[in-house]
């Protein structure tokens, strides 16, 4: 895995960012943390799982994002940390 | 769309925008990005290492999502050049809008706010979280360039009156030293106090974002509401996740820069609940102890009575094959 980055800081939009690292950690900030923080992990962890990644730093900022879109951003970042 | 600013015709457009909403065009930037509507420039944003600045919005398009659009581009970029934080100064009235892109705001005085996106103060604190003891504890912040016997009186003396000592060493890269050699000459020269821990400041403290004059040569205007928020920083973020109640310095009769930063420490920091203890320096041969004293004395080839300045664990550093490498270049102190 190397260095990626995905999605923007404009609102109902999220930005992931991925960077190698021995043990998994992921960390979101979300002005709607209290509301749906356990929503956003839950779904983070899904689309990790989904793509068997069991190392790296995970940071995401979410300005409200939907399901669907922080499945896209995700993937799309995983998607480049992984391409040579 | 956003893009780099790089024509003249651009960086003309962006400088009467920036100065138009009241900020200054203040080079220099790594990158400078801007949103054209037709031929119009109608926002603007640029990255200093881990500073954005001049962020401005024409005031006909403020209230849309252009600034998020700028921000967006600058912090993409800055992560792909290794950059995992980054920081804004703005008036504290617009602290507000930076918070809304999840901007953490780091410190606020009366005319400045920092801001920070990226988690890094929060992720360097949890990184350091194993050092942390309970206790009426104290700190140094040194650049130790080169680790002198005025470093180790001041620490020894701070050491023998506190529970524990943190002793921050710099971390920024703006010294004849770099970071790897100043942290070993420091652990070797303090080896023998068991109750001393040694950690880096990161850019949390004496560096480009929180002090950047510091590394300049005497006498800057701004310099003085940076030293402050980096001392607001210390006292209110730093100290207390250390349960640091003292901050020790030494005096300085030398350079400006220091001892405006001296005064600065002992107004801001004791109302936010750290005292700040200023000991005297060692002298030697008739003047105080200084880094660059020693420096002066590199900078001139000259290696006798280095010992009179530095302890025996330094000077073997400095007369090593790699510390002769460093100095011999005969860079200015």
């Amino acid at each position: 895995m190397k260095k990626a980055q995905a999605g923007t800081l404009q609102s109902s939009d999220l930005m992931v960012f991925l960077e190698p690292a021995e043990t998994l950690t992921v960390t979101i900030e979300s002005a709607v943390l209290k509301q749906f923080g356990a929503l956003i992990r839950a779904k983070v962890d899904e689309v990790l799982a989904r793509h068997g990644v069991e190392s790296g730093e995970v940071r995401i900022t979410d300005r409200g994002a939907l399901d669907y879109a922080i499945e896209a951003r995700l993937e799309t970042a995983l998607a480049r940390a992984t391409e040579a | 769309m956003v893009t780099s600013l790089l024509s003249s015709d651009d960086l003309q457009q962006a400088r009467a925008l920036i100065e138009e909403s009241g900020l200054s065009f203040d080079p220099p930037f790594d990158d400078m990005v801007g949103i054209f509507q037709g031929r119009r420039l109608v926002a603007v944003g640029a990255r200093q290492g881990r500073v954005l600045k001049m962020l401005v919005v024409a005031a006909d398009h403020q209230g849309g999502s252009l600034l998020d659009e700028v921000v967006t581009e600058l912090v993409g970029r800055g992560f792909q050049n290794g950059i995992d934080s980054f920081f804004i100064f703005t008036a504290p009235g617009h602290a507000t809008s930076f918070e809304r892109l999840n901007f953490n705001l780091l410190v606020s005085s009366g005319k400045s706010a920092l801001l920070e996106y990226g988690d890094g103060l929060r992720r360097y604190l949890a990184r350091h979280q194993p050092l942390v003891l309970p206790g009426h504890n104290g700190a140094v912040v040194a650049n130790c360039n080169p680790f002198t016997l005025g470093h180790r009186y001041l620490i020894e003396q701070a050491a023998a009156s506190v529970e524990h000592l943190y002793l921050f060493v710099v971390r920024e890269e703006k010294s004849l030293f770099p970071f790897d050699c100043r942290f070993r000459m420091v652990r070797e020269g303090t080896g023998h106090l068991e109750n001393v821990t040694l950690l880096d400041t990161s850019c949390y403290a004496v560096s480009s974002v929180t002090f950047p004059t510091y590394f300049l040569k005497d006498g800057d205007p701004g310099g003085g509401i940076q030293m402050e928020l980096d001392l607001l920083l210390f006292a209110s973020r730093i100290a207390p996740h250390f349960h640091i109640a003292t901050r020790f310095v030494g005096s300085e009769p030398l350079s400006q820069t220091t001892a405006a930063y001296n005064a600065a420490m002992h107004r801001v920091l004791p109302p936010l609940g750290v005292g700040v203890r200023e000991l005297a320096r060692t002298e030697r041969l008739g003047a105080a102890i200084s880094a660059s004293r020693v420096r002066e004395k590199l900078c001139r080839k000259e290696t006798a009575g280095l010992e009179e300045l530095v302890p025996e664990s330094t000077l073997e550093f400095l007369l090593s094959a790699e510390g002769r490498k460093i100095w011999q270049k005969g860079v200015p102190t």
